[in-house]
């Protein structure tokens, strides 16, 4: 097994509370980060780490902080990203249940580097014993004087609130989570401008995912060079695989960025389950283009999947065996975001209404030769033309799944 | 300034223009349907996009700004290919009910289809069903299926009216626009949202199935319900050779007078006592000329015998004091200008007063309190506005000339009416048929402003000119032309009054007297 970042200590009982994390040398980092250096300090190291974000789209955390303007009297945010509602995705649960305080420390040299005094967790809705926990772990550290005022008598302060959404998968895409943060309806904003410049009450916003976070205090611990000795590929770090569907062993496996799919599903998870063939992998979350058995001798990084016209998403591998018709993984990816489409722009609220409708009817018998060609016609109406990425996520696996098993699709609606 | 290409032409224009704007410049249209240059871009209907030499992917000309150089094209295979997308994607959920909806013949989306899209449907599905007449209040009947979700309307009341009223409720395709429980739409503001709906969403109890809006015609006026003086257009039916219409205006829309974006609050809007308070222009109007002592309509001639020998008699008696005027701020510029001329400066008249104003509460956006149209030209033209001093007025008065324009109320003039007896001759002018016309000797009937040319002042002190967009009911003249006729036959300078025939010929005069109209 390669070394851990994340979960290593994840064995120990009572790892969420503060005694245990500290036991373990947590918020060492922290002190050493808060009275010996400088907030630029943090950033370049982060930017040196590769550090990419782990919620779906990828983008380095390092230069993200780094379009937050340096010199305004605005007040700047962070809002963290825990609204984990990609399906397949189970990760972050996995560390706020096991490790709040991680992230926590991660949040504070976040807000360090970037001069933020208010953070927010906007945690879905569902996730009820988390958003405890978290609370609680927020209230053991403000006692030890890790968050709040003063921190650690540097001088720096920092308030973080829990904000728990209601269950919407738009909450997640992060201008209908700020949205949503201030008492409005969850829609996406247009952009630009970006929340770094315009976000949360309009002013500079950082938006980052739980895990992303969770790694800022090892980078601090073991500098950006170690960090990105434990990637495979150009990307720093480990990531948290997912791993869900038909197979033996399906789990959180935290592994370096650009391991083989092939190993994580067959060597880490077990293989198939039952002895059966497997007969596709959705590597990235939902809303990653499927990939079939020959394509998942494949790195895992965003670079290698982005060139299979997949992506790495948010690490929600989800494997799918040859007894799964995959007029039921249309149908369900289908219905998901025709249902969960917020409504606000055409495409996205009537195209993936429209195809969900089709699908059904294909589902209930009642196919009709043409109906994939209009299905590929409409997800490419959807695609790239939409307000927000929630259309690309919804038309990227539709179209992968018709290209991709077309003749199965073809042979429901002939039978 | 920055220079840009759109589909190869350049065009020069300011920084910070969108991509929209700059092509509206350009004379080319790009489709849209949220977008509204009231608000800021909301980017939702998704029908603006175009392609931007060096983007990836389409961009929308609604939000994105100009940059040195930027080579846009707006008929692309691609560009076409994506509004067709987005026609295609809102006409699928669409009930088609155009043969039944007010909006056919004025709907963005019929319109687009036209130009953009022309296919045959291939949605085989079931449309969603949704609400098709929800009360909003004010008036106001929501049809939800047809609705496309460009949330103009709930825009407006966040953003203009303050209100809110509106807001989108559930998810994806069950999206629908509603009110909050109970909370009706009211706001003096509320007609504004069935001009603003880009289909026939919104529509109002006023002008539903009233009519087919492609049987009227529009024409340009300025709105006397308040001394805003709104710009609107009067929307009329020209009628039909072999049925007669009920009546002659069906409806009142705004006339977008600012295109720019300071401005953007006020000038695309117009208050709904102003939209909907034009029933006055069709209903009891005077049409013939009633001189009582002969009991059938006179002749126009007649009547300015008649008007000119009492106001002759007066001069040549030297009596003059004997006579009293009552005006009033529904005259146009002209009129008054007209009016101070004959009465103040050439008769030198002690007795002259105005109306009582019509008042209402003001409000924040346009409506104001004054609810005349003209009380600053009348200002600006000299008269100070005094109201009525009975006791003045009536005494000894012998001929007494009363110009009553007001749509509403009673005001002053019921106050007149026990005193009336006692003046020898009582002379009326009035576009209206009303109880208290019998009380006159001589009742002229006159236009309202959307049957005549001239100008207003308004509370900002702006001149603003019309013509006229209605024929005149009858006999009916214009104020201006009988004063011009009077001014000549009192003889007293007969040459001032030659060589006007249009109002502008009055407003000519008006600009070499008064510094004020230059």
């Amino acid at each position: 097994m390669p070394e851990k970042i994340l979960t290593k200590d994840f064995d120990v009982k009572h790892l969420f509370k503060i005694d245990e994390y500290m036991k373990k040398g947590g918020y060492k980092t922290l002190t050493r980060v808060l009275k010996e250096l400088k907030p630029e300090d943090v950033m370049s190291e982060v930017k040196a780490a590769h550090l990419r974000g782990r919620g779906g789209a990828g983008f380095p955390a390092g230069v993200k902080w780094g379009f937050v303007p340096k010199d305004v009297d605005k007040p700047k945010y962070l809002c963290v990203n825990a609204d984990e509602g990609e399906p397949g995705t189970f990760k972050d649960r996995y560390i706020m249940t096991h490790n709040p305080h991680l992230l926590l420390e991660g949040i504070v040299m976040t807000c360090f580097a970037v001069g933020i005094h208010t953070a927010y967790i906007y945690i879905r809705g569902e996730y009820e014993n988390m958003a405890v926990r978290l609370e609680n772990a927020i209230s053991e550290a403000e006692a030890k004087g890790f968050i709040g005022k003063n921190i650690l008598k540097t001088g720096f302060d920092l308030n973080v609130t829990v904000h728990r959404g209601a269950g919407a998968y738009i909450c997640g895409e992060e201008t209908a989570l700020l949205e949503s943060l201030e008492g409005k309806r969850g829609n996406p904003r247009l952009k630009p401008p970006f929340p770094a410049a315009v976000g949360l009450f309009q002013n500079p916003t950082v938006i980052n995912n739980v895990e992303t976070l969770s790694n800022v205090p090892c980078i601090m611990e073991k500098g950006a060079d170690w960090f990105v000795k434990q990637g495979l590929s150009e990307d720093g770090g480990t990531r948290l695989f997912g791993v869900s569907g038909k197979v033996k062993k399906p789990g959180v496996y935290e592994l370096p960025v650009g391991t083989s799919l092939k190993e994580l599903v067959y060597t880490y998870a077990g293989g198939i389950k039952s002895g059966k063939k497997l007969k596709a992998v959705i590597p990235g979350g939902m809303s990653s283009p499927i990939l079939k058995p020959d394509e998942i001798d494949i790195s895992m990084d965003c670079a290698s999947l982005m060139k299979a016209d997949s992506m790495l998403g948010s690490g929600a591998v989800i494997v799918l065996d040859e007894d799964v018709p995959i007029i039921d993984v249309l149908r369900k990816v289908t219905q998901f975001y025709s249902h969960e489409s917020c409504g606000q722009c055409t495409p996205c609220r009537i195209g993936n209404s429209w195809i969900n409708k089709i699908v059904k009817r294909i589902y209930r018998g009642e196919g009709k030769k043409e109906d994939l060609d209009k299905i590929e016609k409409l997800a490419s109406n959807i695609l790239g033309r939409t307000l927000c990425p929630l259309g690309d996520a919804a038309a990227m696996p539709i179209l992968s799944i018709v290209k991709k098993f077309r003749k199965e699709l073809e042979s429901f609606i002939k039978g | 300034m920055v220079e840009i290409f759109i589909n190869d032409s350049a065009i020069k224009v300011k920084e910070g223009t969108t991509v929209l704007k700059a092509a509206e410049k350009a004379g080319i249209h790009i489709p849209h349907i949220c977008f509204h240059d009231a608000f800021p871009p909301e980017g939702s209907c998704r029908m603006c996009l175009v392609e931007i030499e060096g983007h990836p992917c389409l961009e929308l000309a609604c939000s994105t700004q100009v940059r040195e150089g930027m080579k846009v094209y707006t008929e692309t295979e691609n560009v076409r290919d994506a509004r067709k997308g987005v026609l295609e994607f809102i006409l699928a959920e669409h009930p088609m009910d155009c043969p039944i909806c007010d909006k056919a013949g004025e709907c963005t989306l019929q319109d687009y289809y036209e130009q953009y899209g022309l296919f045959e449907s291939d949605f085989l599905e079931e449309k969603e069903r949704k609400d098709k007449k929800v009360d909003i209040g004010k008036g106001l009947i929501l049809d939800r299926e047809r609705c496309v979700l460009c949330t103009r309307c709930v825009r407006f009341l966040r953003d203009i009216t303050k209100t809110g009223e509106l807001g989108v409720f559930e998810r994806g395709v069950r999206s629908e626009i509603g009110i909050f429980g109970d909370q009706y739409i009211d706001n003096n503001y509320a007609g504004n949202l069935v001009e603003l709906c880009p289909v026939g969403a919104i529509t109002d109890k006023d002008f539903r199935f009233k009519t087919r809006n492609w049987f009227l015609k529009k024409g340009a006026s300025v709105c006397p319900l308040c001394s805003r003086g709104c710009q609107i257009f009067i929307e009329y039916h020209p009628g039909f050779a072999r049925f007669k219409v009920p009546k002659r205006v069906y409806r009142i829309s705004s006339r977008v007078t600012s295109r720019d974006q300071s401005q953007k609050e006020k000038g695309y809007w117009i208050c709904d006592i102003g939209r909907y308070g034009y029933s006055y222009m069709d209903k009891d109007r005077a049409e013939n000329i009633i001189l009582k002592q002969k009991n059938r309509p006179a002749e126009r001639g007649e009547a300015e015998a008649f008007l000119g020998e009492k106001i002759k008699k007066l001069i040549y008696r030297n009596k003059l004091q004997r006579m009293g005027v009552v005006l009033n701020t529904w005259l146009t510029n002209e009129e008054l200008f007209l009016a101070r001329k004959i009465f103040t400066l050439d008769l030198e008249l002690e007795k002259v007063f105005f109306t009582e104003l019509d008042t209402g509460e003001k409000d924040d956006l346009l409506l104001t309190a004054d609810r005349t149209p003209n009380k600053k030209g009348a200002e600006e033209i000299g008269f100070e506005i005094n109201q009525i001093e009975k006791q003045k007025l009536f005494d000894e008065t012998e001929l007494l000339i009363v110009f009553w324009s007001s749509p509403f109320g009673l005001g002053s003039i019921t106050e007149l009416l026990p005193e009336l007896s006692k003046v020898r001759t009582k002379i009326l002018f009035t576009p209206f048929k009303r109880k208290w016309n019998d009380a006159f000797d001589l009742v002229i009937p006159t236009l309202v402003s959307a049957e005549k040319g001239g100008s207003f002042t308004n509370i900002d002190g702006k001149v603003q000119h019309f013509d006229a967009v209605l024929s005149p009911p009858g006999e009916a003249r214009a104020e201006w032309e009988w004063l011009v006729s009077l001014g000549k036959e009192i003889e007293v300078d007969f040459n001032s009054y030659l060589g006007m025939k249009f109002p502008y010929d009055v407003y000519k005069k008006m600009k070499d007297k008064i510094e004020f109209f230059r």
